[in-house]
């Protein structure tokens, strides 16, 4: 990219002077007293009222997602349907709020139900919103030869924060039969040889390109997420996604066909089947930090001294369409600083053009019509016009949502 | 054993699709080639026998190719079009000027009427020009919209009925990401259509909406055809670029990501509490071209041009400025009214008195018949 101006009166040496990133003062903005420690998107916050300042903005977010309908014009206490599971990592986002959930609504709060003494009555601000928690962690180091199981560094944070429980899971999990029977759920019978974890690497193994394993291994996540939040009675379930990685992640979805799904990447009221959801069985999927950026989490971070245990990088990660939308969107950032908050913004004023037509069998993901059909009619992969013979197999596409037919088909160009 | 053509398994594959990651010969890659598009055409009823339909030319690669394969396919399948070559001289020296012998040369090669248009006839600035005033970070948005007039323009005093241009699967893919990443709500819910119509302009198709750059490229070169293969000289700094970086990104990891993207793009629209904030579609009260305010994009960028506040149009400070100092001075030079002709050309078009339109420049070439 030319870095020059085009302006033919100046000089061609000139240095341009750095611009400010704040306008007036370096007092915070806030209490006009003490000196600015951060800024943020122009505004200079202190230490004092940054702390505040984030746990309202998370407030904001995540209470009117509590109730299980929306509220109306007066306002309700919070009482959610359920427990709540908070879906661990290891990352910078997923450790914060971890942090925030357990001091805003558990540990400053009495257990429910709990009577206290006669000075606080019955005030429902003090009592805890949820009746339990989980801090769920899914290990992938399976999936790849030679990666650190960080099972125990995960155990050793979440066991900082007591009254919640810590659920470890790994992601050969996805293909054992008894953890499926453990959430309640009924398999049909299947034949197979092997452990879980050597059906994982021959289901990674027989995808059609490198890009397809994170996709791939993000879908398994989430579903082993979901499906343990509603065999614990969980309403909730809470992802650390800050706006910057939700941004990252609404591109990512457009890149690989998942336009329909965007809503759903944001906040889902999510259910196993039809029944379920006719009982009131859902699980709702929100993300608390979605207008934190990940500088705010960083700050947070570092101020309350936060350890950050850290994800494995995946070898071949950099190949993929996450990471490669990552490294751009971030790139891109640095240029034009409105990028993600703008990403964000867009994303939320768009909605599916057409009505779902079921779920995807592989995401649970609202599935759009005639997907095989405009496959078939962008691109002529065959001279024969007869329609397509059906084979005696019975086949997984007619009942894919895009991105996922596209995860299990699309080839490398290698 | 010789590996054979995926297809017709009857000759040596001399070419990997980029599109499906086929291994073909040239005879399949040309009819998958065509046949997609006509596809493509039948599947969105881009035309009716006997529409007059001008072809965005510039030279390049794409409308080189769809000249080309626009003329076949209207041949082999009979769709009984009338066709036109329009071109747009935006006066960019060494680039543009050198890009329209190559349409006449198509014009002489496929035997049909070429008409020119030039910025300069129809603004007073060419883009050489209007660099100099802006720089060379906004001024695609001056060649775009004024492009944009131009063409619709130009089809009007052709007498046609609708405008194709070669705009591909890798511009509408990029488009998507540009307009998410810059927040064009009202662009995004357009630029994945096929087929545009508004109600005072004339209707504009990209039949090549599903095919990929790469495979225009190919299909150009095994047919031997002639086209201007330099990029814009302005280009390399235009917002677009990041999104064609980041596309080509993608499709190196993955090919399918183009198609995927215009997907997505397809499968949404603009929410219903979205749609209520945008502008509501209006006309110029200067120029008569259709706009989202009382004048056009193409009316403000000028004026800003002529009364020296280039970056009238483009940033809020820009557009204060203007509107700061004043209205347009008398003599200041305008676009001179549009009227779209609903008439063919052998007809007379209205005279209301407002009608400052240029004389017609002649079309070059043999006439269709």
């Amino acid at each position: 990219m030319s870095t020059s101006c085009g302006n033919p009166n100046a000089e061609s040496d000139a240095l341009m002077p750095r611009r400010r990133k704040f306008d007036r003062s370096k007092l915070c903005i806030k209490c006009k007293i003490n000196q600015g420690n951060i800024v943020i998107r122009h505004a200079v916050y202190c230490k004092d009222c940054f702390l505040p300042m984030m746990y309202n903005k998370i407030k904001r977010t995540i209470e009117p997602t509590i109730n299980p309908t929306p509220e109306g014009p007066r306002k309700k206490n919070l009482n959610p349907s359920g427990n709540l599971v908070i879906a661990f990592s290891g990352g910078l986002g997923s450790t914060v709020l971890l942090d925030v959930i357990y001091r805003g609504y558990f540990s400053s709060r009495r257990p429910r139900g709990e009577t206290n003494t006669l000075s606080e009555g019955k005030d429902p601000k003090k009592e805890r919103v949820w009746k339990e928690g989980k801090v769920c962690y899914v290990e992938v180091c399976g999936a790849f030869h030679g990666m650190r199981d960080r099972t125990d560094d995960v155990r050793r944070i979440v066991e900082r924060y007591d009254d919640l429980e810590f659920v470890p899971l790994r992601i050969e999990d996805a293909f054992d039969e008894s953890w499926w029977e453990s959430v309640d759920l009924i398999l049909s019978p299947c034949s197979r040889n092997g452990t879980p974890l050597s059906a994982l690497c021959n289901y990674l193994s027989s995808l059609p390109a490198p890009t397809a394993i994170p996709s791939t291994l993000q879908t398994l996540t989430r579903l082993l997420l979901l499906h343990t939040a509603l065999s614990t009675h969980s309403s909730h379930l809470a992802l650390g996604t800050c706006l910057t990685s939700l941004s990252i992640s609404l591109v990512s979805l457009v890149a690989q066909g998942g336009g329909f799904n965007l809503k759903e990447e944001v906040q889902e009221e999510w259910s196993p089947d039809s029944l379920s959801r006719s009982k009131g069985r859902s699980v709702r999927v929100v993300r608390p930090l979605k207008d934190i950026v990940m500088k705010e989490c960083a700050m947070y971070a570092w101020w309350k001294g936060l350890e950050i245990v850290g994800q494995e990088t995946w070898p071949g990660a950099r190949q993929g369409i996450s990471r490669i939308t990552k490294d751009f969107i971030i790139g891109l950032e640095k240029d034009y600083p409105s990028t993600v908050s703008t990403i964000a913004r867009t994303c939320a004023k768009l909605s599916p053009k057409d009505h779902a037509v079921g779920t995807c069998i592989l995401c649970n993901r609202p599935a759009q019509p005639g997907v095989q059909e405009w496959k078939n009619r962008i691109s002529i992969r065959s001279l024969s016009t007869d329609p397509p013979v059906s084979s005696e197999k019975a086949s997984l596409a007619p009942y894919l949502c895009y991105a996922c037919h596209t995860t299990l088909t699309s080839k490398s160009s290698k | 054993m010789p590996r054979l053509c995926a297809l017709c398994a009857t000759q040596r594959p001399i070419l990997k699709r980029p599109k499906t990651g086929q291994q073909i010969c040239k005879t399949c890659f040309f009819h998958v080639f065509e046949t997609e598009v006509h596809n493509t055409i039948v599947e969105a009823q881009l035309f009716q026998p006997g529409d007059r339909v001008a072809i965005g030319a510039s030279g390049g690669k794409d409308s080189t190719v769809l000249a080309h394969v626009m003329k076949t396919l209207n041949d082999r399948y009979n769709y009984g079009l009338e066709l036109f070559l329009l071109s747009i001289d935006e006066g960019i020296t060494g680039y543009r000027d050198d890009s329209l012998e190559t349409v006449k040369q198509n014009q002489k090669e496929y035997n049909l009427p070429l008409k020119i248009l030039s910025y300069n006839e129809l603004y007073g600035w060419t883009m050489d020009s209007i660099v100099e005033a802006v720089g060379r970070k906004n001024n695609c948005t001056f060649c775009g919209v004024f492009r944009r007039q131009a063409l619709d323009r130009g089809a009007a005093m052709l007498g046609v009925d609708h405008i194709v241009t070669g705009h591909n699967a890798d511009d509408v893919a990029e488009t998507v990401l540009m307009n998410i990443m810059r927040g064009d709500i009202a662009r995004l819910g357009r630029c994945t259509a096929i087929c545009t119509k508004g109600e005072d302009t004339i209707k504009r198709s990209k039949p090549f909406k599903y095919t990929y750059e790469k495979e225009i490229v190919m299909y150009a070169y095994f047919k031997h055809l002639t086209y201007f293969s330099t990029e814009c000289i302005y280009s390399p700094d235009a917002y677009r670029g990041h999104a064609r970086s980041f596309l080509k990104l993608l499709e190196a990891a993955r090919p399918s990501a183009i198609i995927d993207i215009i997907y997505s793009g397809e499968a949404c629209e603009v929410s219903e509490e979205a749609t209520k904030e945008l502008k509501e579609r209006k006309t110029c009260k200067r120029c008569g071209y259709m706009s989202s305010n009382d004048l056009c994009k193409a009316c403000t960028l000028l004026e800003g041009l002529e009364r020296g506040m280039a970056s009238a149009g483009i940033t809020d400070r820009g557009r204060k400025q203007l509107e700061a100092s004043g209205p347009a001075p008398d003599g200041l030079r305008t676009i001179p009214f549009f009227q779209m002709n609903a008439q063919s050309p052998s007809q007379s078009a209205p005279d209301d008195g407002r009608d400052s339109a240029p004389p017609m420049p002649a079309v070059v070439g043999v006439e269709a018949g």
